[in-house]
């Protein structure tokens, strides 16, 4: 077999396209998945990492509050080192209609979520940094997912399967005879090299990006881009999600993750153009805060990390000649049956949570086409970490008494924290102080999870993504990869790259001690540093 | 309490300003919360380019040995930099290949150390490198903990253990005619640097590590020695929490320490330092002096703070205090008659005067003369 040959091809390297590759693999086909930059750069990376319990949608979209909720509880058991079981708070201020309670609580027992009123005292021991004039309270089975550990725990995977990953390397056109598509046309971005890969079906898993590659394919679909605007805060100041009790609006809701909080989101509707650049304005900035501090008061004294903007792949209804799968959020397009071309499939729309899915009903029509006849398996099969649920277990089982930083890497690598080289000094020595990052945890990741740039790495790791926003920990970072890689001149530029990456997320919100933070970093790479 | 003159920072600006007033008789207290920018100072005073015979004498006089002799110096990144002044131990070379080979000797464990962008940006210029790691039995109580290995845990064993480095380094030195090690000697004993240049058969090279800086901490130790010396009262880790000021007059102020205790003098001088040393606080709508509430020089508009490119030059770093032509700080558009401003506080609102250290300096010795010729 040649080695430019697969079964399938999928393009894209969000949640979608990794979800996607492991289902194939898992039925047995030979996977290559091909992503122009890094794992997780779309939407996947820039979102709430909200565990929807459903409730959100259960008044306005019971189908897709029915989706979200059996999701929630497939990914408890496959992805359970991605997965932060906090539970989730649906508040009524003063200011809302305590009336929508019970709407909200029957319209959620109606999609199968365990939605429970809860009296105000409760919430507020439940959630001290809950607005303590709460009227109304309702609990439910909400949780935090880490999107990049869940994108790269399903890749590797798929390549323990057997499946390839090409990153930073685009599709630049696809291999067509007549009306079937045989192949892709790539360059890779880091060596200047082109390739050509082939498969009898190709998966365009590219999120809002996807519809550049539909036109490469000369086939047209609607998409609407729809930003959403999020801030980041540098303690986890909840520890319970915490909803507003009132139809879906903007900033509302607050996200426990790790080390810090999220407050989200607006949402926007930007021309294609600015899908590359998103950015958060002043006025976002500004709305955030104010709806998040009803949410949680002391959000307003809290030092903002950072502010990010992701894009919805949303699908506009009118261009959609189906129609049919609006109201579930999920598109899967069979462009064989819908515009008379053949091996090419279009999976988009949908939520990082409900990632599963939409990759298993990619998978069954790649699987049609083929003529593969296998179940899906990946609601029972856990990824790779997730075989055990408790994580101090997992720590336990690993070393006898597991550290802080072995704690930490446990809780963000699952039972693959053995992987890490530990139990020497050497190994165990912090490079990232904020996040508590070994050089052990640095080093297996490089070798193990496709890491090419110090940004891939902090996707991976959480290097920088802590309370200095990567001021030490980038150089000391840096240097491991440049021996890893043996190209210093390389990890200069990447270093620039890393900086201004996190300045991009940083002069939204640039005042109190994130500008004396800035200020800090300024100086000290540019005049101590010499870069 | 009373003085003659109160500074408020205690920075590379308020000693300076402190030494000069003691030297000339003044009775002058410095009130300084503990940190400010000689912890990450490069060792090389790039933004003093004539530093003149006062200033020279000023360091010398503090213990502190400087260099003069225009040139490039060597960054922990491997790449140069113009400057025509620096501490002694921090090279200032004519041309950028300095050496024919050069051996790099780093510490095994040590990340605060780049070896291998040093040897990159030292082959570029025509150098051979070799890097060599040393495995030193006494920095492994260091290596115990994981965040140990820093410099200047590093630096306070290596006031006892230099010799076995020179030794060390005797054994793994070849053909090389240069020898580059990090900057983690002599933060007490300050005579190390220069013996362990006499101890090896090399040109010795010091090159920085990320901070906090070892040659910056020393000469904060020095000068803060001789304003001591020279009988000036150093109050370490206290802040300013009021100011009393009737009529364009600053009474007293009040610290954090000393509550009811008043510190009334004839003259002050802010030198509270930027952003980081919280001598200018930002919220989203303003930059603002927190201890008198000075006039301060920035844009009201946020989204003119920034440059999005992290490499450009930043607008915010050049806001500051705004001070009459004597460096009188104002407050609401008029001086207050004893209140001095000098240091980064004043931000880029007095180019003449220079940036960074050649600012802290020049403005703390403009403001000390004003004090002394009234």
């Amino acid at each position: 077999m040649n080695a430019n040959e697969f079964d399938v091809i999928i393009i894209g390297g969000g949640i979608t396209g990794a979800g996607t590759q492991r289902d194939c693999a898992m039925r047995g086909l030979r996977t290559l998945l091909i992503e122009r930059s890094d794992i997780a750069t779309g939407a996947t990376g820039r979102n709430h990492g909200l565990l929807h319990s459903g409730a959100r949608y259960a008044v306005n979209d019971p189908e897709s509050a029915e989706e979200c909720i059996r999701e929630n509880m497939i990914l408890r058991r496959i992805a359970s080192h991605c997965i932060d079981e906090t539970d989730g708070l649906f508040i009524t201020l003063p200011e809302d209609d305590l009336g929508y309670q019970q709407t909200f609580v029957e319209a959620c027992r109606k999609a199968g979520i365990n939605a429970e009123i809860i009296d105000p005292d409760l919430a507020r021991r439940m959630e001290p940094s809950v607005n303590p004039e709460l009227i109304g309270a309702v609990k439910v089975p909400d949780g935090s997912v880490d999107p990049f550990r869940l994108c790269a725990a399903n890749m590797l995977d798929a390549k323990l399967r057997g499946g390839q990953v090409r990153l930073q390397t685009e599709v630049t056109g696809f291999i067509r005879e007549g009306n079937v598509i045989k192949g892709v046309h790539t360059l890779n971005h880091q060596t200047g090299e082109t390739a050509d890969y082939y498969a009898p079906v190709t998966v365009n898993a590219c999120g809002i990006w996807g519809q550049h590659i539909v036109e490469l394919a000369g086939v047209k679909v609607g998409m609407y881009p729809a930003k959403g605007a999020l801030l980041i805060f540098a303690h986890r100041v909840n520890n319970v999600v915490i909803n507003r009790c009132r139809k879906p609006s903007n900033a509302d809701i607050l996200v426990p993750g790790d080390t810090v909080c999220v407050i989200g989101t607006t949402s926007t509707r930007i021309p294609f153009e600015e899908c590359d650049s998103v950015a958060v304005t002043p006025d976002e900035v500004t709305l955030l805060i104010t709806e998040g501090a009803k949410l949680a008061p002391s959000l307003s004294s809290t030092r903002i990390l950072r502010a990010y903007a992701g894009v919805r792949p949303l699908v506009s209804a009118d261009d959609d000649p189906t129609g049919r799968n609006i109201s579930r959020g999920i598109v899967c397009l069979d462009h064989e049956t819908r515009d008379g071309l053949k091996g090419f499939i279009t999976i988009t729309g949908g939520k990082l949570m409900t990632y599963r899915l939409m990759a298993e009903m990619a998978t069954d029509a790649v699987c049609r086409k083929l003529g593969v006849e296998k179940a899906c398996q990946t609601a029972e099969i856990p990824l790779p970490g997730s075989e055990e649920k408790s994580f101090e277990a997992v720590a336990q089982k690993i070393w006898e008494n597991p550290t802080m930083a072995q704690k930490a890497a446990v809780s963000r690598m699952g039972t693959r924290a053995a992987r890490i080289r530990t139990g020497n000094k050497r190994d165990d020595a912090l490079i990232c102080e904020c996040e508590e990052v070994s050089v052990g945890e640095i080093n297996a990741a490089i070798d193990r999870l496709e890491v090419s740039t110090l940004t891939d790495l902090r996707r991976r790791t959480r290097v920088g993504m802590g309370t200095c926003q990567g001021e030490f920990c980038a150089c000391r970072a840096a240097a491991l990869l440049a021996k890893a890689h043996g190209c210093v001149e390389r990890e200069r530029a990447d270093l620039e790259d890393f900086l201004q990456e996190r300045w991009k997320g940083n002069f939204p919100i640039g005042w109190g001690d994130t500008l004396r933070e800035a200020e800090y970093t300024q100086w000290v790479y540019k005049h101590v540093l010499g870069l | 309490m009373k003085f003659d003159s109160v500074i408020i920072g205690g920075g590379l600006s308020g000693m300076v300003a402190g030494i000069t007033l003691q030297k000339a008789g003044q009775n002058t207290a410095i009130i300084s919360t503990g940190q400010n920018a000689l912890h990450f100072f490069s060792g090389s005073f790039e933004s003093l380019k004539e530093p003149g015979q006062r200033i020279l004498d000023l360091f010398a006089e503090a213990g502190v040995r400087l260099h003069y002799s225009p040139g490039l110096w060597l960054t922990p990144l491997g790449t140069f930099k113009e400057s025509a002044l620096s501490l002694e131990d921090i090279d200032l070379f004519p041309e950028r290949k300095f050496a024919r080979k050069v051996l790099i000797v780093n510490f095994l464990g040590y990340h605060d150390f780049f070896s291998s962008f040093l040897a990159e940006g030292l082959e570029k210029q025509g150098m051979s490198c070799r890097v060599r790691f040393l495995n030193l039995p006494e920095l492994e109580k260091l290596e115990q903990s994981p965040s140990e290995m820093r410099s200047v845990q590093i630096a306070r064993t290596m006031d006892r253990l230099w010799e076995k480095v020179v030794q060390e380094v005797r054994v793994l030195l070849k053909d090389e005619d240069a020898v580059v090690l990090p900057q983690v000697f002599g933060l007490q004993d300050t005579s190390v640097p220069g013996r362990i240049r006499q101890g090896i058969p090399a040109r010795v090279i010091f090159a920085g590590t990320l901070p906090p800086s070892v040659p910056g901490i020393r000469t904060q130790i020095l000068l803060k020695q001789r304003y001591q010396l020279l009988g000036g009262t150093y109050m370490m880790g206290d802040e300013v929490v009021r100011a009393h000021v009737h009529d364009g007059v600053v009474h007293s102020v009040a610290t954090k320490n000393l509550d009811s205790h008043y510190l009334e003098a004839a003259n002050f001088i802010l030198s509270t330092g930027g952003y980081f040393s919280k001598g200018l606080i930002s919220n989203p709508f303003q930059v603002y002096e927190p201890v008198f509430g000075l006039d301060v020089e920035y844009k009201e508009d946020r989204n003119q703070w920034y440059n999005p490119a992290f490499k450009e030059d930043q607008p915010y770093m050049h806001f500051g205090v705004k001070a009459d032509e004597n460096l009188r700080a104002l407050q609401d558009g008029k001086p207050l008659q004893n209140l001095y401003v000098a240091g980064s506080v004043l931000g880029d609102t007095r180019p003449e005067f220079g940036t960074a250290a050649g600012q802290a300096i020049r403005t703390a010795l403009h403001a000390a003369d004003q004090i002394l010729k009234k």
